[in-house]
């Protein structure tokens, strides 16, 4: 126990390496997701389907193996060498987009079609009834699933140990290696999951704030 | 043919113009070849079976959906529901639909001001004002602030109408507005529409309601099976059909069962 204070501050900056990169991939994601999502309500039919693929392809492969893909396929393909950050965030926010598409699909796709109706009658412009009567709505039906979105990219994160970042769950294994035969040892996993559990009881809860906040039907 | 020879109205241009304008959704033809002219200032009556096509032919005037054949002219201008003139066609044809289609996450106020400020460039504060003129004329000055979730369903349609009327529309189209109300909250909105027609506003109003179609409304179509059937002054058509099928819808809708 006495070991694993000694060890606090790494840990803690773990846990600030897994919250940044998970937050810069759910950026990324959310503006990949939204463009993609639009496209896959477009009235257009090879804009939907192409949209489509995207989400289906990167939805349905594991993110170890995108990982892998962009860590050492596009290093063999550009001859650019990735650092273990870039190729991590690349890999969650590919995977991360293809969730936020679908959630961005749904949001829009909530909003009844008198709305658009109602303000196309009085004169607006298309992009003004999306700015100003569709979006706005949309993301309020988007935040529940948008935070599931940042709790899975968040876990995900944890599989860029495997290329070696040392985030949160890879500094957790490095300790539990320098203090093997310790009872330490079993203890960090522990203390390791339960920082996980902590931070997305946390988000999930901000997420519920943000919800109440923009909630306009009473 | 918009006015009955003998009476002498002075014939200006007619503010709308249905030239032979088919409508269909693939192979379903909705209405075929309908024509009929709308005089400023007049107050006409839609009527006809649900599924006769009324909803889509409003929608029709203003874009919302395109016609197959056929020309509607509004104010001079061809209506094309894929022309990009569209958009300055419609902020002068106000609509108000059966589910009011408010903007949930706005206040009646920011549903009444939003398209003043973004389509007319109006400022906040005059659009507010002229607000506050709407709310008046439909009675719910002290509603602005509530969201339309607080509303019951005759004052959500009655901010609708302000809403539309905020635009000082030329025309105003009416889709069975108090069709999706409690029959004690019906009256209110049919008396802010007849108000409406006394002001003198243009206004096409498809609804079931016979008694404003016979007290308020100028003149009368009947609609069925895709044609208009007949077209004449309510009293006319409500007593003296002379149309089997007017007369017999006429009697369905006043004397149920
Ligand atoms: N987008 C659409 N695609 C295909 N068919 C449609 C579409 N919109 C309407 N229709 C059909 O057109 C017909 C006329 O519909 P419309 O709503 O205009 O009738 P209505 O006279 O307004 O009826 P009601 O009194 O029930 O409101 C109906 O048979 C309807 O199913
Ligand atoms: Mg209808």
């Amino acid at each position: 126990m006495v070991i694993l204070i000694d060890y606090s501050f790494l840990l803690i900056r773990g846990l600030g390496i897994t919250l940044w990169i998970s937050w810069v991939a759910l950026l990324l994601a959310a503006l990949i997701g939204a463009l993609i999502g639009l496209g896959r309500t477009s009235k257009r039919w090879s804009i939907r389907f192409l949209t489509g693929v995207y989400a289906e392809f990167f939805r349905s492969i594991p993110v170890l193996v995108t990982l892998f893909f962009v860590y050492y396929g596009l290093t063999l393909l550009t001859g650019i060498n990735l650092s273990t950050f870039v190729a991590a965030t690349i890999a969650l926010a590919l995977e991360g987009s293809a969730m936020m598409s679908e959630v961005v699909r749904g949001g829009l796709q909530s909003i009844a079609k008198g709305q658009r109706e109602a303000a196309l009658s009085t004169g607006m412009k298309a992009w003004q009834v999306e700015l100003f009567i569709v979006w706005p709505q949309a993301i309020r039906v988007m935040i529940p699933p948008a935070v599931g979105v940042y709790v899975s990219t968040l876990k995900a994160s944890s599989l860029a140990s495997v290329i070696g970042y040392v985030e949160l769950t890879k500094t957790g294994l490095l300790i539990r290696e320098s203090v093997r035969g310790h009872s330490g040892s079993l203890l960090i996993l522990v203390v390791i999951a339960t920082i996980y559990v902590i931070i997305n009881f946390a988000i999930s809860r901000l997420g519920a704030m943000l919800e109440e906040r923009n909630n306009f039907v009473n | 043919m918009s006015t009955e020879p003998g009476l002498s109205v002075i014939q200006t241009d007619p503010i709308l113009r249905v030239d032979s304008v088919t409508k269909s959704f693939g192979k379903k033809i909705i209405f075929n070849n309908i024509s009929f002219n709308v005089q400023a200032g007049q107050v006409v009556v839609i009527v006809g079976p649900s599924g006769t096509g009324k909803s889509t032919f409003l929608r029709c005037v203003n874009g919302l959906e395109d016609i197959q054949s056929g020309r509607i002219v509004f104010e001079g201008d061809i209506v094309n529901a894929h022309s990009k003139n569209i958009v300055s066609l419609r902020k002068r044809i106000g609509m108000i639909f059966q589910n009011f289609n408010l903007y949930p996450h706005l206040t009646a106020l920011e549903n009444v001001t939003l398209a003043p400020m973004k389509v007319l460039g109006e400022s906040r504060k005059l659009a507010d004002e002229r607000a506050m003129d709407m709310f008046r004329k439909v009675r719910l000055e002290h509603r602005a602030s509530a969201y339309p979730s607080q509303l019951s369903g005759g004052e959500q349609q009655r901010v609708a109408i302000a809403r539309a009327l905020a635009m000082n529309p030329s025309l105003m189209m009416f889709d069975e507005p108090t069709s999706a109300l409690d029959p004690e909250t019906v009256g209110d909105v049919l008396a802010i529409m007849e108000e409406l027609a006394r002001d003198g506003r243009t206004m096409l109003v498809v609804t079931h309601e016979m008694g404003f179609a016979d007290h308020v409304g100028d003149r009368m179509i009947f609609m069925d099976g895709g044609t208009i059937i007949e077209d004449g002054p309510p009293s006319e058509l409500l007593k003296n059909p002379k149309e089997k099928r007017t007369q017999q819808f006429v009697n369905s809708v006043l004397r149920p069962n």
